[in-house]
């Protein structure tokens, strides 16, 4: 409710940012329409990082700014379970989020003449980026003083949208860094959209999913810990 | 039925917010809390609520533990907080009527209390305006309003009328002595007096976080039988010379005197007073019975009167002679 007359204007940045990372991306790389792979990356990379970006980059500001404001506290405060909280405002991101998704997908399919096959694994696909995001982008805001919580989301916004393969793919980046995708959560998150939407001869991987509900699970318990906390 | 028991509240930075406080606050009773900034009162509450947890001893209700059920605790004690609650995007009808459901009520009966509450506490005109736009006092009406609209058993006040008018603060008032009537135990903090002094039952000083006195108004203003105070308002900034006996140092802040003396005094001080007056030497005078405020600044020490404590404008308490 609090975040209402806003809701509208994030959907609207979600789209525009979803849009522009196809398009401009593709600008920054201009051999990619005679690379179909890059262009696969790309497209669905663009729905991976809207759902990173409201994950990690907008809830955690917001969790950050009531938390500045004492609105956390005064949820606490409340005869509510943790968890019923916790499960609302995800509902809600993840609402705002679907449309920049679609957009992007959408725009993808227009710029690249791809031919995407949507796999009956694409839903829970998308609800387990985006409830990992959301988990590890709490775990941050609720751990993090208020005022660093900005930075520490920015950085990883910038990791995930520059040095991360989800645009492209892992071996572009240095061995060492290609090494840190394998544990971080972004290299999988790009894998589990980008296989639901093209389904590889081999089948889906198993193992991007199981990383991610590791990560997913990781971030929840710290977030549950942190509301469940007293000083 | 709400029982503290030698509740002591230490940081990890060794700083100590509470130190062995017991208090009993019994259904239909409006409790006080007073003490300056920083002398423990929000920390206290935050523990009843589970917020924070006590370093030692206990908190029970009716004698359920809460620090081992902070579930329980949520459930059965309403908090209003210091902070503003949380109203971005919402009007106060529909906070009001949501922190109803949270708490229980019907969709029928929040509804209808929110109603209740808001034309009792005269906000009606802005029960439909988003938060952004409420004034701090209306505010502040509609974060008692969701504390009050279906409360538990505890209700607690972090400084209910700050940003108030005084209009509305006495509707706030006769809301508090409601909840009270209804069997409900009110903790009230605040730390402005003369206001605690007209609207508890009982309470407690609390400072450095102990507890420096406990009792009803009449009885923390017993040792003070027999003593008035003299209170001068000076026309320039001279300190003036004090011809009458008094029973202590002459206050001053700015340019208002206070002077403590014995009934038996009073003619003296009165003529005094006037013949000041007269002269134009002060602006007005007020001689009243000391006040809890009074009792307050003796306990807490000197230095108190600079450590925020909220005084009564000349004219707001007791009886003016002038």
């Amino acid at each position: 409710m609090r975040l209402r007359s806003f809701v509208p204007l994030m959907v609207i940045v979600q789209v525009i940012l979803s849009v522009s990372i196809v398009f401009g991306f593709a600008f920054l790389n201009p051999g990619i329409d005679a690379d179909p792979e890059g262009a696969l990356f790309l497209s669905t990379g663009a729905p991976t990082l809207a759902l990173i970006a409201i994950g990690l980059g907008i809830a955690p500001g917001q969790v950050a700014q009531q938390k500045a404001q004492g609105i956390l506290d005064y949820q606490r405060a409340l005869p509510v379970p943790r968890t019923a909280t916790l499960a609302a405002e995800a509902t809600v991101w993840v609402g705002i989020a679907l449309p920049g998704v679609a957009a992007g997908l959408w725009a993808a399919t227009l710029r690249f003449d791809l031919e995407l096959q949507i796999h009956p694994l694409l839903a829970p696909a998308l609800v387990l980026v985006a409830l990992t995001c959301l988990a590890v982008g709490y775990g941050i805001a609720y751990t993090v003083p208020p005022m660093v919580v900005q930075v520490v989301t920015n950085l990883l916004l910038f990791l995930a949208l520059l040095f991360s393969p989800v645009n492209f793919p892992a071996d572009r980046l240095p061995g060492w860094l290609a090494t840190a995708h394998t544990f971080l959560p972004f290299a999988y998150m790009a894998q589990v959209i980008r296989e639901s939407l093209a389904p590889p001869p081999e089948g889906i991987s198993v193992l991007p999913f199981a990383v991610l509900s590791a990560w997913c699970l990781l971030g929840l318990t710290l977030a549950h810990w942190v509301m469940n906390r007293r000083g | 039925m709400l029982h503290l028991s030698e509740v002591s509240k230490e940081y990890r930075r060794g700083v100590r917010a509470n130190d062995g406080v017991s208090l009993n606050v019994a259904p239909g009773e409006v409790f006080g809390l007073l003490g300056h900034n920083g002398a423990g009162k929000t920390t206290l509450i935050n523990q009843v609520v589970g917020l924070l947890s006590p370093t030692t001893g206990t908190i029970t209700l009716d004698g359920v533990d809460l620090v081992a059920n902070p579930a329980h605790a949520r459930r059965q004690c309403a908090l209003m907080p210091q902070a503003h609650a949380p109203l971005d995007g919402l009007s106060p009808r529909q906070a009001v009527q949501m922190l109803g459901r949270i708490r229980g009520a019907s969709r029928r009966r929040a509804i209808e209390c929110a109603d209740a509450l808001l034309a009792a506490l005269d906000i009606t005109a802005w029960a439909d305006t988003t938060g952004e736009r409420l004034s701090g006092g209306v505010r502040r009406l509609t974060a008692y309003a969701m504390a009050a609209v279906e409360p538990g058993r505890v209700v607690m006040l972090d400084e209910p009328t700050n940003d108030v008018d005084p209009i509305r603060r006495r509707l706030l008032w006769q809301q508090v002595r409601t909840l009270a009537a209804e069997g409900r135990a009110v903790v009230l903090v605040t730390h402005n007096v003369a206001e605690a002094e007209r609207s508890v039952d009982r309470l407690a000083v609390l400072d450095h976080g102990r507890v420096v006195a406990k009792g009803t108004p009449a009885e923390l203003r017993a040792g003070t039988a027999g003593e008035l105070r003299l209170e001068l308002l000076v026309a320039t900034g001279t300190p003036l010379e004090t011809p009458i006996p008094t029973r202590a140092p002459t206050r001053r802040t700015g340019r208002r005197h206070v002077l403590s003396i014995d009934a038996a005094t009073a003619p003296q001080a009165l003529e005094w007073a006037q013949r000041l007056r007269a002269d134009g030497h002060i602006e007005e005078f007020s001689l009243t019975p000391t006040s809890l405020e009074d009792v307050y600044v003796d306990l807490v020490g000197p230095g108190a009167t600079s450590a925020d404590v909220t005084t009564a404008a000349p004219g707001e308490s007791g009886t003016l002679v002038s």
